[in-house]
């Protein structure tokens, strides 16, 4: 968007590509310079709607709508408090209200409707919800804290297969110049004639390819699989309790169409109507085209309907 | 398909009955909306008719139907029936008091084009008003585009219209294949055309389903013809057993004939009464447009800059 700009300086995209629109608490953008400007102490009041704010609480607006921007932020700070999750509910009708709940405090808060009342009521919310508030959030830290192990160990081999490779790679380059080197000095020693020190070589430079090539066949054994199960796992063989249903049989749907039957679509040529309607020509049919497909619909749409009363 | 669709469940009525109650209750639901508002110098006599209601929304069709024929480039003629539709089931539900059919016609126009991809960009649309400036060309787009959320909303947002120009081709292309008694089917085809272009001016699209309408069509341009194609509602359609279903359907296109026979344009001396009432009642009751618009305003959605005032084109510059 071109007429994205600061509303102070009035300097847009266009004219400065190197823009940073910023926006704070309030929804209200303004660019990275102005901000600059304007916040030095680090603090003061938004230029248009006069909320009190401070400069570190000043966010790169990543939305073209910054009022999504103050949404994102919002929503932050109220799941931090609303953090249960669907096992702390006895029915998905109560999770679903208490989610409904959420949205609402969220709407509210960004369209700043009736924010007094709902920050009391969150405020309440979080002095009668204090234990679980505290245990979702361990819970979450933990959760969080395993997840990032298992990608660091997952990064951890990831950096070790690549150093392993880079060495490979830099083993087999020295070989193929020591054989050349091998190769210029017995050239320059040797009494054998050239022709067969050549030959020579060549078998050498052959046998190593192909072992530089077998080596690359073996697949290096890894003991984890990437979602982090210990491969050669124990896995109980004990067959799956297999449960009994009556299987499913396909009835097709009936269609009342309130008319004569139509001619099926693969019919029509052996009935005739094609030729009473203009064939297709090559060009269309590049598409998928063809006349039965026209044909079928006028013949369908002709039917359908008919006796309907 | 027309069998499942929208067009079948909402907006197929049993009887002519039903649709004059219909329009007799958007009548009264206008008077009463006015009378309720308390407005000083509102009296029984203000309002229009039914007949009124009838006589102003026949001139109006018509001088649709006028417009889209005029149009350019050509406007192919499911556009126009979708159209005439359009108009017809608004005023189903609506009074022409409330909504002025001048803005509804060119408005449900605009959306059939939309809606049957006929593909003419906005500017294109009203570059067809060729009475009016380009100033004034751009105010109409404005109203169109503000009433077409309207519309759509009126139309319960069922858009797809199954017109009867497609079921007549398959009826002329099963005649050929199944019915070779008849010699030469093309030439049904002229007065056919006519009974279809005649009927999207009568209520048939909301009493009977497409393909009947084409068929009367097609048995019509028959009789007239002087030939007899009776025989292969019996032998093709398989209605020989079904007396019950044959004769419903010769019901119906008695029915429908009888519709088409109604049809006659309102007398010019008529319309000119008639639309000075109306015009009377727009001018000083239905400010239901401005009132909603500003409503948007207020409401901070739209921050457009306010429009110039409307309703400045008359109807006489638009064609």
């Amino acid at each position: 968007m071109d007429d994205q700009g600061c509303p102070r300086c009035k300097t847009t995209k266009y004219r400065n590509p190197s823009l940073k629109l910023m926006v704070n608490v309030c929804g209200h953008t303004l660019c990275e310079n102005c901000v600059e400007m304007l916040f030095v102490r680090g603090s003061g009041n938004c230029v248009q709607c006069d909320t009190p704010l401070r400069k570190s609480n000043f966010r790169v607006q990543l939305f073209e709508d910054p009022t999504v921007d103050k949404e994102v932020e919002i929503r932050k700070k109220v799941l931090k408090i609303y953090n249960k999750r669907d096992v702390d509910f006895s029915s998905l009708r109560d999770y679903n209200d208490y989610l409904e709940q959420v949205e609402d405090i969220v709407y509210n808060l960004t369209n700043n409707i009736d924010v007094e009342n709902t920050k009391l009521r969150m405020e309440q919310y979080q002095r009668e919800n204090r234990d679980i508030i505290q245990k979702n959030k361990a819970k979450l830290t933990r959760e969080q804290e395993e997840l990032e192990e298992l990608l660091l160990l997952e990064q951890q081999g990831n950096e070790q297969r690549r150093l392993e490779v880079l060495q490979e790679e830099k083993r087999q380059l020295q070989a193929k110049r020591k054989n050349k080197q091998a190769l210029l000095d017995e050239l320059e020693q040797s009494q054998l004639p050239a022709t067969i020190l050549l030959a020579q070589h060549k078998v050498r430079a052959a046998q190593l390819e192909s072992e530089i090539e077998h080596q690359h066949k073996v697949v290096k054994p890894t003991n984890l699989f990437s979602t982090g199960i210990h491969m050669r796992q124990t896995v109980s063989l004990q067959a799956v309790p297999k449960i009994e249903e009556v299987l499913y049989h396909y009835k097709p749907l009936p269609v009342e169409t309130f008319g004569p039957q139509v001619p099926e679509l693969e019919q029509l040529g052996r009935l005739g109507y094609l030729n009473h309607v203009r064939a297709a020509m090559p060009q269309d049919t590049a598409g998928g085209y063809t006349s039965a497909l026209a044909c079928h619909r006028a013949v369908q749409d002709a039917l359908s309907g008919l006796f309907l009363l | 398909m027309f069998h499942n669709s929208s067009h079948r469940k909402y907006w197929i009525f049993k009887c002519e009955e039903e649709l004059d109650h219909m329009r007799h209750k958007a009548n009264q639901k206008f008077r009463n909306k006015i009378l309720e508002s308390g407005k000083p110098g509102v009296s029984e006599s203000m309002f229009l008719e039914r007949h009124g209601e009838d006589v102003v929304f026949r001139h109006y069709e018509r001088r649709m139907l006028d417009f889209c024929n005029a149009f350019k480039p050509v406007m192919p003629k499911s556009v126009v029936g979708t159209a005439l539709m359009f108009f017809r089931r608004f005023y189903l539900n609506n009074s022409v008091m409330e909504y002025h059919p001048r803005i509804i016609m060119l408005t449900c126009a605009y959306l059939s084009c939309k809606v049957e991809e006929f593909n003419v960009s906005c500017t294109q649309f009203v570059g067809n008003l060729l009475q009016e400036s380009p100033a004034g060309q751009e105010r109409v787009l404005e109203q169109i585009l503000e009433f077409e959320l309207l519309l759509i909303q009126q139309l319960n947002f069922h858009l797809v219209v199954h017109n009867p120009y497609r079921p007549m081709e398959g009826l002329l292309i099963d005649l050929k294949t199944r019915y070779p008694t008849l010699e030469n089917p093309e030439s049904l085809r002229k007065s056919a055309d006519d009974f279809l272009t005649q009927a999207a001016m009568t209520d048939a699209g909301l009493l009977f389903p497409p393909s009947q309408i084409a068929l009367t069509a097609i048995l019509n341009s028959a009789l007239r013809a002087g030939l007899s194609i009776e025989s292969y509602l019996t032998e093709c359609l398989g209605l020989k057993g079904d007396k019950e279903s044959l004769s419903k359907m010769y019901d119906a296109m008695r029915r429908m004939k009888t519709l088409l026979k109604k049809y006659e344009l309102p007398k010019s001396e008529e319309v000119n009464a008639y639309k000075q009432k109306l015009e009377r009642i727009h001018a000083e009751l239905a400010t239901s447009s401005n009132k909603r618009k500003r409503g948007y305003e207020e409401d901070g959605h739209v921050s457009k800059e306010p429009r110039i005032t409307e309703e400045e084109w008359t109807d006489e510059d638009l064609m």
